[in-house]
């Protein structure tokens, strides 16, 4: 029998609802199987953490006196976009400051750029904020130096375009001699290496891989606050490939978030330097998926062995955009080594599952508790396959 | 007698000390070797340094004692690195750089076991947080201060 959003948000408030995390519910299909799993539960936690390049912060400064149109702006000397209102300026994550040695001297070590910017924030520091101006009739100052934290600003707002990669690539470097300096790591000579990148059984999109419940709308935990799906994320590709349980065995689907940065916190949000390519944002996300039936109690319930990811050579066929070498499970990937055209090569995970299960377990105390209800999404995402009227 | 053990530790030196000789103090008086691998003064006349200690496990709890007594603040690092667990978030990227299995993930979480390090550090570049420092740019960011 289906359940509804207002069904399962009635047991919520009653704090009857029954949540587990996705962890868990791999376990429960497995002994029970999804038609009992669907009855027994009302919502499943998903969770992820990882470095999320496209990931900012969109500050309001507040007005000086006298007025400023604000065209140029720095904090802690990493150049802010200033495209915007007079005192809109915003700090991408991967922005570095001008006089960084980048990769002049190679591998770069990248100490310091917006990610470290949005977790310095966020832990209640204050950053050195210059912005300049050309002067207007109506806002003539030229120049500003200040002190400015998350208390001097009007508004803080953490606006991410393209974060929780449904799926993601698996790196090695069986081409080249040198170690190769990739966003997936450092990768050694001869295939001594892969790295990988995803919560695997526990990430979002995998557990709702026709974004059923995950839409517009979807109100989630973000960066160790509240935050929303606010529209597909860039890059968003429902038509990548699926397996045979319709889960995408490469990158697909994608999702765009926001939320007030206010509220946040330094344990999930952490500025990256990856070396030899650049900074970044490891951000935390949960989504709390709404178990409304047999459908959604099977997909959530899908483990590690059945979840697939692609390998690239990140020295040849990833740079001309050619083919993967072989698909492997995050139940291999998970084990410490896969194969490879017959070799062992050593896996490492960038994404933690450790703070992924954190975040998972949060959320499922946050439901447990009656403080956090599922959304019914407002629109679907491009490729869903919500049901209409569920 | 009890049996002999080495123990690796940063030591740090307020100005106040940085004319005594703290060290010769401690062979004296503790029986125990100091192997002395770095060590510099900052400008600001702090005394930093990394040195392996050697002896009876009892004489180097009484070398730690001493060291303490003398305003000698310490750090006991995990052999040749410092390791930050407040700023390591568990993604294990290092335990796919370190060939000798010294970090490797135990139930999700990333653990380390200083006997099997090599002091390759190829681990120190691969962590994107910061949380792996090798002892010399641990002591000279210390310097700074």
């Amino acid at each position: 029998m289906p359940k509804t959003y207002e069904e399962i948000n009635e047991r919520i408030r009653a704090r009857k609802a029954v949540v587990i995390t996705a962890e868990e519910m791999v376990d429960l299909v497995a002994e029970k199987g999804a038609a009992a799993a669907a009855r027994e539960i009302d919502v499943v936690t998903t969770a992820t953490f990882g470095p999320m390049c496209s990931s900012s912060a969109l500050l309001n400064v507040g007005h000086t006196k006298p007025r400023m149109k604000i065209q140029k702006a720095w904090l802690n000397r990493v150049p802010a976009s200033c495209g915007l209102a007079a005192v809109d300026v915003m700090v991408g994550a991967t922005s570095l400051p001008e006089d960084d040695l980048l990769n002049k001297v190679h591998p770069g070590s990248f100490p310091y750029g917006g990610g470290h910017v949005i977790q310095d924030l966020v832990s209640g520091k204050e950053v050195e904020f210059v912005a300049e101006g050309y002067g207007t009739d109506c806002y003539p100052r030229r120049r500003i130096e200040a002190a400015l934290s998350l208390k001097t600003v009007s508004s803080a707002t953490l606006l991410n375009p393209r974060n929780c990669y449904q799926n993601y690539n698996v790196a090695v470097n069986m081409h080249s001699d040198l170690p190769q300096y990739t966003y997936l790591g450092i990768l050694h000579p001869g295939m001594a290496n892969a790295n990988f990148c995803s919560a695997g059984q526990l990430s979002p999109l995998l557990k709702d891989p026709y974004y059923r419940t995950i839409g517009i709308g979807t109100r989630i935990f973000l960066g160790g606050g509240t935050g929303y799906v606010f529209y597909q994320g860039t890059q968003h590709n429902p038509d990548a490939e699926r397996g045979d349980n319709g889960v995408p065995v490469e990158g697909a689907g994608t999702l765009a978030v926001v939320g007030d940065l206010r509220g946040m916190s330094r344990d999930f949000l952490r500025g990256v330097s990856i070396r030899g390519y650049g900074v970044s944002l490891a951000v935390g996300i949960g989504v709390a998926v709404p178990i409304l039936d047999e459908g959604l109690a099977a997909s959530t319930g899908v483990g590690e062995k059945d979840l697939f990811a692609p390998v690239y050579d990140y020295s040849k066929e990833y740079q001309s955009m050619g083919r993967p070498l072989c698909r492997v499970s995050y139940a291999e990937l998970r084990s410490g080594s896969i194969a490879v055209g017959g070799r062992k090569v050593r896996t490492a995970s960038l994404s933690s599952y450790a703070k992924a299960r954190e975040i998972a377990g949060i959320l499922k105390e946050e439901i447990s508790s009656g403080r956090f209800l599922v959304t019914r999404p407002s629109a679907p995402l491009p490729g869903s396959r919500a049901a209409c009227g569920s | 007698m009890q049996e002999m053990i080495q123990k690796s530790v940063i030591f740090h030196f307020p100005p106040e000390l940085y004319d005594k000789p703290v060290i010769s103090g401690l062979i004296r008086n503790c029986e125990v070797e100091v192997n002395i691998l770095e060590a510099y003064i900052s400008p600001q006349q702090a005394g930093h340094m990394f040195a392996i200690l050697q002896g009876e496990e009892g004489r180097i709890d009484d070398a730690l004692r001493y060291m303490e007594g003398m305003g000698v603040s310490m750090v006991l690092p995990v052999r040749n690195l410092v390791w930050d667990e407040t700023k390591c978030v568990h993604c294990g990227a290092c335990v796919g750089q370190c060939r000798p299995r010294a970090f490797r993930m135990e139930s999700s979480r990333v653990v380390f076991d200083s006997a099997r390090c090599v002091a390759c550090n190829l681990c120190i570049p691969s962590c994107s947080y910061g949380a792996i420092e090798s002892i010399s740019s641990h002591l000279k960011r210390k310097g700074e201060i």
